[in-house]
């Protein structure tokens, strides 16, 4: 896959953060759709663009071959979007706590920190090629 | 994001404006502190006033460029923190790494 495609309320990158901004304009289309606050738009696109790039780099090793696929829903009163990559997957128990004095200057390690931070659910589940992390937002 | 700059009294003013998020992102700012460095230009203040949001990409080139300057002799500080991003400045402890000021003015004039 060259590009993204985008197919109703999932979009599909290949695996280069080159295409962050496509993931981004996508989510923002849709949750403005839903007439969120802005403030709740950038949370959750801040979320789905530290799960995406979790995919793209540490799940598909920016092999262009492998996808990235972002699929957004509202349930009820909540925002779920759920970021799948195709894989080997990392255990997210191995990072450093990026809150700890000895880890404040490192340039990497908070992206599920944050994810974890500022959504209400993270869920993370290892398919039989790639990871599969649901995140939702109470509305 | 797109990134302007300028230079007052010496020190070097960078206006990023957008959402800072990886990819492109990183290289466009980590040029633009190399740059400064090669001009002898070792104070810098990032005014994150047009940032919508930042992700931990966005902080840590944030991080990057403060240790690049350090390790030179320099420094960065911070002005005109959004909400967004002061919460993101929290919830990660780099409120205590970062000298943040509410104007770029008042962070120009404390070099």
């Amino acid at each position: 896959m060259k590009k993204p495609v985008i197919v109703d309320n999932t979009i599909r990158i290949p695996s280069s953060e080159d295409y962050l901004t496509d993931i981004d304009s996508f989510l923002e289309g849709i949750l403005r759709g839903y007439g969120l606050e802005e403030t709740v738009i950038a949370d959750i696109a801040i979320c789905v663009t530290e799960l995406a790039i979790n995919g793209i780099v540490h799940g598909n090793k920016t092999d262009q071959d492998k996808v990235v696929t972002v699929e957004i829903n509202r349930k009820n009163s909540a925002i779920e979007v759920v970021v799948t990559d195709q894989g080997d997957g990392f255990d997210p128990d191995t990072i450093e706590n990026p809150v700890d004095d000895k880890n404040l200057l490192k340039e990497v390690g908070r992206g599920i920190f944050i994810v974890k931070s500022l959504m209400d659910t993270t869920v993370t589940e290892k398919l039989a090629t790639g990871t599969k992390v649901s995140i939702t937002k109470n509305l | 994001m797109n990134l302007s700059d300028y230079e007052k009294d010496g020190v070097a003013v960078l206006e990023p404006k957008g959402k800072i998020m990886g990819g492109p992102d990183a290289t466009i700012l980590h040029e633009k502190l190399h740059e400064c460095l090669e001009k002898g230009t070792k104070k810098v203040v990032i005014d994150l006033a047009k940032v919508d949001w930042m992700n931990s990409t966005g902080l840590g080139i944030l991080i990057s460029g403060l240790t690049t300057l350090r390790n030179n002799g320099g420094e960065l500080k911070l002005s005109n923190v959004t909400d967004k991003i002061q919460s993101l400045l929290t919830i990660t402890k780099l409120v205590t790494v970062f000298e943040a000021y509410d104007s770029t003015e008042e962070a120009i004039e404390s070099f």
